[in-house]
């Protein structure tokens, strides 16, 4: 008799914690607050406030997740998307004169609790020497910039092919890559081939599932060719609706994905923070520089399809002349549907490459879309190598840009952006285009 | 039920509504009558809705004073627009609107910039001049519509942007009757042709791109003014793409075409988010969790959006009022 209701007791005490254990999942995916506060005291004074430092916060796996810059009583506040531990970094270039601070103390770890969110505080002495001269950060500036010109060359290579061929700007282009990045990051969950995080194993877990992400990518290009843009074509119908089209269904994807995906960015677990390795002047991470090489191969393979192979010559002869092409006997849609699929495969890619650089996020496609319009309008809509110029153009300017200005994510696109208008109004063609493809 | 269809009625005679509206009948000169591909027409209303809200908060001007300050800026912002891109082919245009859109919604939202435009909290507390406007008939009372409640400041709000709605829509009916309407819907069908008799394309672009950027921000001025909070995040590209399918809905080219079009809209929006938030709150009719549940319903409208505007523009092009001889679509 005791003894079951010991049991009841039991099974009430597990029932209980079962219930609380639910209940503090769900407060986990809630968004938590930050409170930076930036403070000076000068020798023999009090306490002052430092307005207008600027600052970012970033998760482990060194994804910025939130920014912002302190107010007149010096505090800011900042939501991040989750409890756990967050680096607060305070930017030593926006200090105002004569105060620094030391070495190693511009950054602060903290741990975020659930429902109580976190603080930061700074004290900040009286200005050393600077702790990194801007120069010095100039060739790591560089290197990042070719990188992230490349990986927005994949992306765009095949947009840019696809308005070549098709004369189409396809603004569900931004969701291919999207697809890739977001099944890569939902196929990594379905096998285990290692559980390892970091190194080899992750490396091997996190390419099967870019196999699976870059699979879907290329289908759902494929399939829009097949289901939509060829019957449109078909029918008639113009370039203006299928443009517009593109966007309904750029929208259509978009909002799916956030419905069933979610709106809360996550990175790939495979891949956490890693140390630097240190070549010459730059520091890179083995991550880095692993997605770096993967984005030129890639380009190189396409370059030598375009150029060498019969397939990539029939791609360019489309892209010049249609008719011309179909008249001498090049099956035209077959090559529009080779256009499509390898487009869909290098932007699902690239899109996993940019979700390791950044996170895996519903709208990441779009937040890039913009991007990868400037590259190719900058290298000369419709040419397939202007994809590449153009692209490395603009991944270069956005570093530059965050070196010499600011480093706001949402600035350096708007850099991006600005270069184009500013490119097109002193040459519209682009860099390499021809000057009878305008107006 | 009834709950459902006056939330409807109220969503397509409402403030959010008109404010597209006007976008609509903004972005009907561009592409209905010239053919411009704008797709920044969240541009313009992010000018219009700021260029209210700043001088405001930040100068302390009355907010009567800020309607030149809106069309100027508006103006301004489709002469920058214009220039670099309107004798370029036309898909440069949608691609230079689109990013300057965006261009100015990142920077409204900089940090650095929160003591001018709010940050992405933006600007409020600026419409204390339209409270006290309100007339004496309307003063402190709601308005019933059917099970619904508007407040006096809504009713006022929504009587301002009607007679906005109206004032416009007769400006660009009688504009287009005349020769100056009929040069541009003569560049939307041949602008060679148009060319070859001697008119300046260029400059009647420009003027049609003036005109419809400036009543675009009349409807970012009314939405900002509706809402008591100009805020980048009312200004994203979809808001350019609604005014799309607003102005597709109610037919390309046709000066009844954007009031139809949203009040339409606004009521299927309105009536199946009213919907869909009944199907997932946990009593009665509900959907299965793995299609949506209440955390995640309120995407699907823009899921219609989408496919609702592909729709439209491959089976029926000329919406509900459109004629099919007289489309805007793929002129050029």
């Amino acid at each position: 008799m005791a003894s079951s209701s010991f049991r009841k007791l039991v099974r009430l005490v597990l029932a209980v914690l079962a219930f609380t254990a639910l209940f503090s999942e769900t407060a986990h995916a809630d968004e938590e607050t930050i409170q930076v506060r930036v403070q000076h005291t000068p020798v023999g004074g009090k306490k002052e406030p430092v307005e207008g430092v600027e600052f970012t916060v970033t998760d482990p796996s060194g994804a910025v997740v939130a920014e912002g810059v302190t107010d007149a009583k010096g505090v800011s506040k900042v939501t991040v998307p989750s409890d756990g531990a967050f680096t607060v970094t305070i930017d030593a270039d926006t200090l105002p004169e004569g105060l620094g601070v030391a070495d190693g103390q511009e950054s602060r770890t903290l741990n975020v609790t659930a429902g109580l969110g976190g603080n930061a505080n700074f004290n900040l002495g009286e200005a050393a020497s600077k702790p990194a001269s801007k120069i010095s950060l100039l060739p790591k500036t560089l290197f990042n910039g070719l990188r992230f010109g490349l990986v927005i060359a994949i992306m765009s290579v095949g947009l840019s092919l696809i308005y070549a061929t098709t004369g189409l700007s396809n603004f569900a282009h931004g969701e291919t890559v999207t697809i890739g990045a977001v099944m890569t990051a939902v196929a990594s969950g379905w096998f285990t081939i290692s559980a390892a995080t970091g190194g080899w194993g992750g490396f091997i877990q996190l390419f099967a599932a870019t196999i699976i992400g870059v699979l879907c990518a290329t289908a759902f290009s494929g399939a829009l060719e097949l289901a939509v843009w060829r019957p449109m074509r078909r029918r008639g119908i113009g370039l203006t609706s299928m443009m517009i089209v593109s966007i309904g269904i750029a929208m259509t994807v978009r909002f799916i994905i956030q419905m069933y995906y979610g709106s809360q960015p996550q990175s790939y677990a495979q891949f956490g923070s890693q140390q630097n390795i240190n070549i010459g002047p730059i520091g890179v991470t083995p991550r880095d520089l692993t997605t770096g090489v993967v984005a030129l191969i890639a380009l190189c393979a396409v370059a030598y399809l375009l150029m060498k192979t019969r397939t990539g010559k029939a791609i360019r002869a489309v892209s010049d002349n249609p008719d011309l092409a179909s008249t001498t006997g090049i099956n035209t849609e077959r090559v529009i549907l080779n256009v499509w699929l390898l487009g869909g495969a290098l932007a699902g890619l690239g899109g996993v490459i940019f979700g390791l650089d950044e996170q895996v996020s519903w709208n990441m496609g779009t937040k890039v879309l913009l991007m990868m319009f400037a590259a190719i309008t900058l290298g000369g809509l419709g040419r397939p190598f202007g994809a590449l110029v153009g692209s490395l153009a603009v991944g270069m300017f956005v570093q530059l840009w965050a070196w010499g200005f600011s480093n706001y994510t949402d600035l350096k696109t708007m850099g991006a952006l600005l270069a184009m208008i500013l490119v097109l109004l002193f040459r519209p063609q682009g860099i390499l285009g021809k000057k009878e493809r305008v107006g | 039920m009834s709950q459902t269809l006056s939330n409807g009625l109220f969503g397509a005679i409402g403030i959010v509504a008109i404010a597209y509206c006007l976008a609509a009948i903004g972005l009907n000169v561009h592409f209905g009558y010239t053919g411009l591909l704008n797709f920044g027409q969240a541009g313009f209303a992010l000018v219009g809705g700021y260029a209210v809200a700043m001088p405001v908060m930040n100068w302390q001007w009355s907010i009567w004073a800020t309607i030149p300050v809106v069309i100027l800026a508006s103006s301004a912002f489709a002469l920058l627009l214009g220039i670099p891109t309107l004798r370029l082919r036309s898909d440069y245009l949608a691609i230079v609107t689109i990013a300057a859109a965006e261009i100015l919604r990142l920077l409204v939202s900089t940090p650095k910039l929160v003591n001018v435009t709010g940050a992405t909290d933006g600007i409020n507390s600026f419409t204390d001049d339209i409270q006290n406007s309100i007339p004496g008939f309307l003063k402190g009372r709601t308005v019933p519509l059917w099970e619904k409640n508007i407040s006096d400041y809504e009713m006022w709000v929504m009587m301002l942007g009607w007679f906005l709605v109206i004032l416009f829509s007769l400006l660009v009916w009688s504009l287009m009757r005349s020769p100056w309407g009929r040069v541009l819907r003569s560049i939307r069908e041949d602008e060679d042709a148009a060319r070859s008799l001697g008119k300046n394309v260029f400059v009647y672009k420009m003027t049609s791109l003036v005109l419809g950027g400036v009543i675009g921000g009349f409807g970012g001025a009314i939405l900002v003014i509706g809402q008591r909070n100009a805020s980048p995040g009312s200004f994203q590209t979809q808001f350019t793409f609604l005014t799309y399918a607003i102005v597709v809905l109610g037919g390309v080219g046709k000066v009844k075409g954007p009031i139809v079009g949203a009040m339409i809209f606004w009521f299927l929006i309105t009536v199946s988010d009213s919907l869909l938030a009944d199907w997932t709150d946990g009593s009665g009719f509900q959907l299965p969790e793995w299609i949506m549940d209440s955390s995640n319903f309120s995407f699907f409208r823009w899921i219609l959006v989408g496919t609702g505007l592909s729709l439209l523009v491959i089976f029926r092009p000329q919406g509900i009022f459109g004629d099919k001889k007289e489309q805007a679509f793929d002129v050029r």
